[in-house]
């Protein structure tokens, strides 16, 4: 009766020690997550300063959302939506690939092809 | 001829690039980012009172008026500045609803506040953590938005209003 008094206990602390080392898993992903993404988060009232690099009022509100949202099981591409439909695409670092934006990121390739274009002609010539 | 055909693209793309360098440096201020709530619907909200917590306020009492929305508060120095053109819009329309939202204040400072340069708002909300800012977008006070009577935002500015901007460009949307 002892033992399996004794037994019960043990079993207890084992699973009290589980949700324990879960809880601290789970909050360090949680830390790697809103780092991960607060760095790619621009602090819109800093110069040049990620939201994760910056102190300043804003940003810690920013921190503080984006950890709420994970902890909901929010994506990073949803928590990145409901930020850009309230600041707009300024607040990310990396603009998003979109009609709006198709013209600055493919601009650098086809500048690349009209150089490329222009170089082979100009070889071909001599 | 080759060398026409050759140089045309590249004049062309030369062309659009100068196109759109003035387009990025002609009225882009890198300190003001533009509003991307500008012609959407208002955001939900919902605040207490800051003088009576069992009164709230949503979008829904003030539905089909024009409503200016301010965000305040005590510890905001160029709040105060613009404070007295809120007494001088109401007088002047009054039609129009402001709505106050003190954002990140402690409750007693806010209210002495208002006490001592008076309160022009027809409601004063209580933002305390925030999060009804950040659902308008606001990153730094004061800030204000003007809806119409669709709920729709129409008007939105960053920093402490003056009386050109609310001849200039507010008067203009009432």
């Amino acid at each position: 009766m002892k033992l399996n008094h004794s037994y019960n206990k043990f079993i207890l602390i084992k699973l009290i020690l589980i949700f324990f080392f879960v809880d601290v898993i789970a909050s360090e992903l949680i830390d790697e997550k809103v780092k991960k993404l607060t760095l790619e988060l621009r602090c819109m009232t800093c110069q040049n300063q990620s939201i994760y690099d910056s102190e300043a009022d804003f940003s810690n509100d920013i921190k503080k959302i984006v950890r709420k949202k994970f902890q909901e099981g929010k994506s990073e591409k949803e928590i990145k939506d409901f930020l850009t439909n309230r600041y707009g695409e300024y607040i990310l670092f990396k603009p998003l690939l979109n009609y709006k934006n198709l013209f600055l990121w493919a601009f650098p390739f086809i500048l690349l092809v009209f150089s490329l274009f222009f170089f082979i002609y100009r070889i071909r010539k001599r | 001829m080759r060398k026409l055909i050759i140089l045309t693209p590249l004049v062309i793309l030369f062309i659009i690039s100068i196109f759109l360098l003035i387009y990025l440096l002609s009225n882009k201020d890198p300190n003001k980012p533009p509003s991307v709530l500008l012609n959407k619907n208002v955001p939900n909200f919902e605040s207490n009172s800051l003088y009576n917590p069992k009164i709230y306020i949503n979008y829904e009492k003030v539905k089909n008026k024009k409503v200016l929305i301010n965000f305040f508060a005590s510890w905001c120095l160029p709040c105060k500045v613009e404070h007295p053109l809120f007494f001088e819009l109401s007088k002047r329309y009054p039609d129009l609803f402001i709505l106050g939202f003190n954002h990140k204040d402690k409750i007693e400072d806010a209210k002495k506040y208002l006490l001592e340069d008076g309160n022009p708002y027809n409601f004063v909300g209580v933002d305390k953590d925030g999060m009804i800012a950040l659902e308008f977008g606001v990153f730094g006070l004061p800030e204000t938005f003007l809806i119409n009577e669709n709920g729709k935002i129409i008007y939105k500015f960053m920093g402490p209003l003056t009386k050109e901007i609310i001849l200039n460009e507010i008067e203009p949307l009432l």
